[in-house]
């Protein structure tokens, strides 16, 4: 019995990351129509970036929460910057191009930022100065670490603002609209392409936060760290119904209870086996995702 | 989905290698002849060609053997070089995969080497090994230690480091003898290097009279393996023998400590890089691997050790030392045949005996093997590897590592 519970809270953790990236993969996707297989990669540029800003301001004594707070504005403003940049280099210039070439040009950019964060960081492994080390809320039969509750407490505040700025504000339902029709929208006044590059900002900042909170919570960083877990969060966000913002997050953390629960009671080596198996039954099956596109709450 | 395949770990560039080996280096090689080793002419550098895993998961280690073998080749050849030439070291990246590995072997015998000394996992160096077999160019690994590699490589193929049996071995021994452990869980990651450790490790363990009680793969690159350290505890482990490479083992060894799990925690030879220490923090004390003796426990190398800190600004890595050996063992038998024919070279290896390595005197056997046991275990102590305990010559009790 408690080691279904730690298999559920080990899953749980993992599902919080798994969930605010795959935000990114649906915003995007909801107002574009692009899986934008980059975004794994900017959820990469955004733990770098926090591993600069802790190494350069340090973690020591009672700076760590201050510095760790700076780490994951400074990642999330980076990744957001970045993320802009490439929908205004390498996306907006092709939307009105056919659908590949905008999925073509993603995967360049993906391949494009890999290489060249490897070559900036000699290609070995950079590893966070320890700052969550230690300090239980549980520890008996089973373990909950605070930088685990932390963790999951942060992601549903980030995923509960970005719900609350996507229903509540003008911005948000400008982004709905779109989401809906390009053409309506842009006939009603609005400016799509200010509002295409605000929807990257925002998702990749929810990449960007979850790579610096990825990199304080694991430690070990490297370039290539971006791929599978975004292809993971890939997989949340179809499964979710892409462009479905709450099943997107509901489905996120069952992508994690799905890797935790597959390594305890089958075997870790048939985890991604499991996860794609399962992104190949919603797309064959259900196209649409467990809880549907819904089309008016795209955002 | 899409073109890319999973994480870097080489395997990305699936398509791209196997279209580049189908469609350019097959023409090439055979553009190229077949039996002669190709040689380098008359005058000119001796190229000997040095395979790593420069970018990937093992990009640290690939790095760190690829430092040590260009500190060999410039002390080589301040002292007048071989036979009059100098020597000079042409790198290929093997990202520690089969696809990369048979295209770095092609690359280091299109660029004319005589002699490969290099290489890190033992997966990337199974294809390249009948590559470098046909063109009969000697290869003298530093860090693959799977005992197929020698086995299968019809005296051609030899290693300065020690063989994965004999290293499952040595394990067995220290996790039923000094450790008292009576259940012991092995865990791999599906590579050649990890599963043959881990299976070799449980028929030892078997026959020492323990109880293997998990032997199964995590999947590398996920970052998170508390569940996996979870199904492991559930199965009442002493110890848990982890026999993949470092780039998992610091996540481990913290995350072990995270969930509060008394087993011990114990790894192979590719889990003592200093990358580890930098993850695990605070969590890797205690840690114990089975490896070869580390570069700051060899009395011998401490001359290299200097120049290797000199070039570098940093400290060799855990298989330096080896591959140190391993390009001045071939410069050696360069020297010794007078030649750079390929099959000239491999016959002066065999005949090597005792040359005096910074890992030891070296004598290869038939296969291509060295004739003395390696392995030793070392603990981390204060942010350190350091030597723990090794088998006494009659190889039935254990002895404090640093006594000798």
């Amino acid at each position: 019995m408690s080691e279904f519970v730690q298999y559920l809270v080990n899953g749980l953790t993992i599902g919080a990351f798994l969930a605010l990236i795959a935000l990114g993969y649906s915003m995007i996707y909801g107002v574009v129509r692009l899986i934008n297989f980059a975004h794994g990669d900017v959820f990469m540029i955004g733990a770098f970036a926090g591993f600069g800003t802790l190494t350069t301001v340090g973690v020591s004594g009672g700076m760590a929460v201050p510095a760790m707070i700076a780490a994951v504005a400074v990642g999330a403003l980076t990744t957001g910057i970045v993320g802009t940049g490439i929908a205004k280099a390498a996306y907006v210039p092709l939307l009105s191009s056919p659908r590949l070439a905008l999925l073509i040009a993603a995967i360049g950019v993906s391949l494009a930022l890999e290489e060249g964060v490897k070559v900036l960081t000699d290609a070995r492994f950079k590893s966070y100065p320890t700052a969550l080390d230690g300090g239980r809320i549980f520890s008996g039969a089973v373990r909950v670490t605070w930088g685990q509750l932390a963790l999951v407490v942060i992601s549903v505040a980030l995923m509960a603002a970005l719900w609350l700025f996507v229903t509540r504000t003008v911005t948000g339902t400008a982004m709905r609209a779109l989401a809906m029709d390009r053409d309506a929208a842009r006939l009603q006044g609005i400016n799509v392409e200010r509002l295409i590059l605000t929807t990257f900002f925002i998702g990749s900042m929810l990449a960007g936060a979850a790579g610096v909170m990825y990199g304080l919570y694991y430690v070990q960083i490297s370039f290539g760290m971006g791929f599978l877990i975004g292809l993971r969060a890939f997989t949340a966000a179809v499964l979710g119904g892409i462009g479905n913002l709450p099943g997107t997050m509901v489905a996120g953390v069952c992508i994690g209870l799905v890797q935790s629960f597959s390594a305890g009671y089958v075997s870790s080596r048939w985890t991604d086996v499991i996860i794609f198996g399962l992104l190949i039954a919603v797309l064959a099956l259900r196209p649409t995702g467990l809880f549907g596109e819904r089309v008016v709450e795209r955002a | 989905m899409t073109p890319l395949t999973r994480r870097d770990r080489g395997r990305r560039s699936r398509l791209l290698s196997a279209a580049g080996a189908g469609l350019l280096l097959v023409p090439l090689a055979a553009a190229c002849g077949s039996g002669d080793s190709g040689g380098s002419g008359g005058s000119g550098a001796i190229k000997i060609g040095v395979p790593a895993p420069l970018s990937g998961d093992s990009a640290s280690a690939g790095q760190d053997i690829l430092a040590a073998a260009k500190v060999a080749a410039d002390e080589v050849n301040k002292a007048g070089g071989v036979d009059g030439r100098k020597i000079e070291i042409v790198e290929a990246d093997d990202q520690c995969s089969a696809q990369q590995g048979a295209q770095a072997a092609q690359k280091l015998l299109n660029s004319k080497v005589v002699a490969v000394a290099g290489g890190y996992c033992s997966g990337a160096a199974v294809p390249a090994i009948p590559i470098y077999g046909r063109r009969s160019v000697p290869f003298v690994m530093d860090a693959s230690t799977n005992p197929s590699l020698t086995d299968t490589g019809k005296g051609k193929v030899f290693r300065t480091c020690g063989r994965d049996d004999n290293q499952g071995l040595v394990a067995a021994k220290f996790m039923t003898g000094p450790l008292g452990a009576k259940r012991i869980a092995l865990l791999h990651d599906n590579t050649t290097y990890a599963k043959g450790l881990a299976d070799a490790a449980a028929k030892s363990v078997k026959q020492a009279g323990g109880q293997v009680v998990y032997e199964d793969a995590l999947q590398p690159g996920q970052s998170d393996y508390s569940p996996v350290l979870t199904k492991v505890a559930s199965t009442k482990p002493d110890v848990l023998y982890f026999t993949g490479y470092f780039a998992e083992a610091g996540l481990l060894m913290k995350q072990r400590k995270s969930l509060g799990l008394k087993f011990t925690l114990m790894g192979g030879d590719a889990t003592t890089d200093s990358t580890v220490l930098k993850t695990a923090g605070s969590a890797a004390d205690g840690y114990i691997a089975t490896t070869a003796p580390l570069a700051k426990d060899l009395p011998a190398a401490a001359k290299f050790v200097s120049a290797y800190k000199a070039a570098n600004n940093a400290d060799p890595g855990p298989f330096s030392v080896y591959e140190y050996d391993a390009v001045k063992v071939v410069a050696k038998a360069i020297d010794d045949a007078g030649s750079t024919k390929g099959a000239a070279i491999t016959g002066a290896l065999h005949k090597i005996k005792d040359f005096p390595g910074i890992t030891g005197p070296i004598t290869f056997d038939d296969k291509g093997d060295r004739t003395d046991p390696l392995y030793i275990t070392v603990q981390v102590k204060d942010g350190a590897f350091t030597a723990y305990k090794k088998l006494d010559k009659s190889g039935a009790t254990w002895v404090d590592a640093k006594t000798s």
